[in-house]
């Protein structure tokens, strides 16, 4: 087990306003989030010394402007003027589960005392993967010419496979659909609170690329979430409950870098990342009260629970029914909506859950006795990261 | 049947690495980068072998024939100029004589229905312009 277990703790966790469209600068979201962050945990903004996050736009084809489109780590330091800042950073691999890993590292060695991360998204105007257009370089000079462009293909391709290998029905992730979409009316940040989802809806939803339909993607908004995390000790002097990190994990297999469609992908990059996150924290699937997994395509729910170890492959389409996800079931999933029903804004939020469900503060949707709280924070493939949170150290 | 005709397709722009891939191409033959040190076929190509870290890659014809390993119906274009075509497939296949190493392409001359995972195809060679031919592939004939 890791030496390290539930030594760092996140305390304060903040929102901004989700909405569909860019009415406002990016850097207003992520201050708003921020701001919440450092209020909820009872701090004042000059007590924050750390400050890390993942500031890139998935969207294809459209500028990267500091504050408008992303929020680095330099455009918050300009905004905020930390008077007791001493470490920061800003993550390039492993979306922002890294960016959150690296500040527990920065809190163990004693570099910071109270660190803020936070995840901004932008959604552009016009079509959010806007390709290349003329001209296809880089990976896209294999793909682009196909028709080939944006994330969403490159899994539904590997989803075909695995439907077809496992003798599948795409029809059975209505079930998906539906419970994540009952968990969003019970978040009132998540852009479709108010907005509930039959399974007719699903079933008879426009597709976008088979096996995908609309309801299998995220939609795009602009928006930012926020976490306070500092050392145990002190998370338990500040407002909040902490919620303890007991272990984290990070994919550590790659393949050949670009290639698209690999369903292996995904299983051993999230199999990688599960057994460090397993073997630090001493417990196994089994032993999970309440988990969110990355959704931001359906489909990543699949891979997650089976190269996580929580079902075999080719299961987890069954896993999934008769009850087992909602908020009273075997294996409550994805109990704050997810991807598919706050919006997109990455893998913080599924932190943020995996946080509230273990110190007890997840509110009307929190399940009940829950010790051991399971996070894969993103796609398992090549961003995949893996935490485990509890509500007593151990 | 997709109709491709009104299709654009955006122009490779080769490197130094993807180079030989394309000259291959034009003059409708299929090359593939391989490791001269452990005889691993890659693609796309890669500045090192993904499989013993050896940099002697040399490009080698390999036969067009394989099998679906994975595909798409498109329904919905980012890249508008496809957008005449929908729904198509986008299909992802792999090499009878390289295992592992994954090429996209479209199911030309069959309905898009066609795309199954597993079903075999061969290659085809579909010009873009003077300088450009595609790899693609078709169901294999007999």
């Amino acid at each position: 087990m890791w030496e390290n277990r539930c030594k760092v703790a996140v305390s304060g966790i903040g929102y901004s306003k989700v909405t569909r469209t860019a009415d406002i600068p990016l850097a207003a979201h992520a201050l708003e989030a921020v701001r919440g962050a450092v209020a909820d945990s009872g701090l004042k903004m000059e007590d924050i010394d750390g400050l890390a996050t993942y500031p890139e736009l998935p969207a294809t084809g459209h500028a990267e402007i500091d504050g408008i489109s992303v929020v680095s780590v330099n455009c918050m330091m300009a905004m905020l003027k930390l008077p007791n800042l001493t470490w920061h950073i800003q993550t390039g691999t492993v979306n922002i589960g890294g960016a959150v890993q690296q500040a527990v590292n920065a809190l163990l060695a004693g570099v910071c005392k109270y660190a803020v991360v936070w995840r901004a998204m932008h959604n552009p105007k016009g079509t959010y993967q806007n390709l290349p257009g003329t001209y296809a370089a880089g990976a896209a000079q294999f793909t682009a010419p196909y028709g080939f462009g944006g994330p969403g293909q490159g899994m539904a391709v590997a989803y075909t496979r695995w439907l077809e290998k496992h003798n599948q029905s795409r029809e059975k992730m209505a079930t998906l659909a539906v419970t994540q979409r009952q968990h969003a009316q019970k978040n009132p940040h998540a852009y479709f609170y108010g907005t509930p989802l039959t399974r007719e809806n699903y079933l008879s939803s426009r597709m976008v690329a088979y096996p995908f339909c609309l309801y299998d993607c995220d939609i795009p908004v602009q928006g930012a979430v926020a976490i306070v995390l500092t050392t145990a000790d002190r998370a338990r002097d500040l407002k909040p409950r902490p919620a303890y990190l007991a272990s984290y994990g990070q994919r550590l297999h790659l393949e050949v870098a670009d290639r698209i469609g690999s369903l292996s992908s995904y299983m051993l990059g999230g199999g990688s990342s599960a057994k460090l996150t397993w073997e630090r924290s001493g417990f196994s699937p089994k032993d999970v009260d309440v988990a969110q997994i990355y959704d931001g395509f359906s489909a990543s729910v699949i891979y997650g629970l089976e190269s996580y170890g929580f079902c075999e492959e080719g299961q987890a389409l069954d896993f999934i029914q008769d009850g087992r996800i909602g908020l009273d079931g075997d294996l409550p999933l994805n109990t704050f909506g997810g991807s598919l029903g706050t919006g997109r804004i990455h893998g913080l939020w599924h932190i943020i859950e995996g946080a509230l469900q273990a110190s007890g503060r997840a509110g009307e949707r929190q399940v009940k006795a829950v010790n051991v709280s399971f996070v894969g924070a993103s796609a398992p493939i090549v961003t995949g990261t893996t935490f485990i949170f509890v509500n007593e150290p151990y | 049947m997709s109709d491709w005709s009104q299709v654009t397709r955006p122009i490779p722009v080769p490197n130094e690495w993807t180079r030989p891939f394309w000259d291959a191409a034009k003059a409708h033959e299929l090359k593939m980068q391989r490791c001269q040190s452990c005889g691993h076929f890659q693609h796309p190509p890669y500045p090192t072998c993904v499989n013993c870290m050896a940099i002697d890659l040399k490009f080698e014809p390999v036969e067009g024939k394989g099998t679906i390993y994975a595909y798409t119906i498109m329904y919905h274009t980012g890249d508008r100029r496809f957008s005449s075509a929908v729904p198509y497939a986008s299909i992802i296949v792999e090499l009878d004589a390289a295992p592992g190493a994954l090429m996209a392409g479209n199911l030309l001359d069959a309905e898009y229905t066609e795309a199954k995972v597993g079903r075999r195809v061969e290659v085809v060679f579909q010009k873009l312009n003077d300088d450009f031919t595609l790899p693609q592939f078709r169901l294999a004939r007999g």
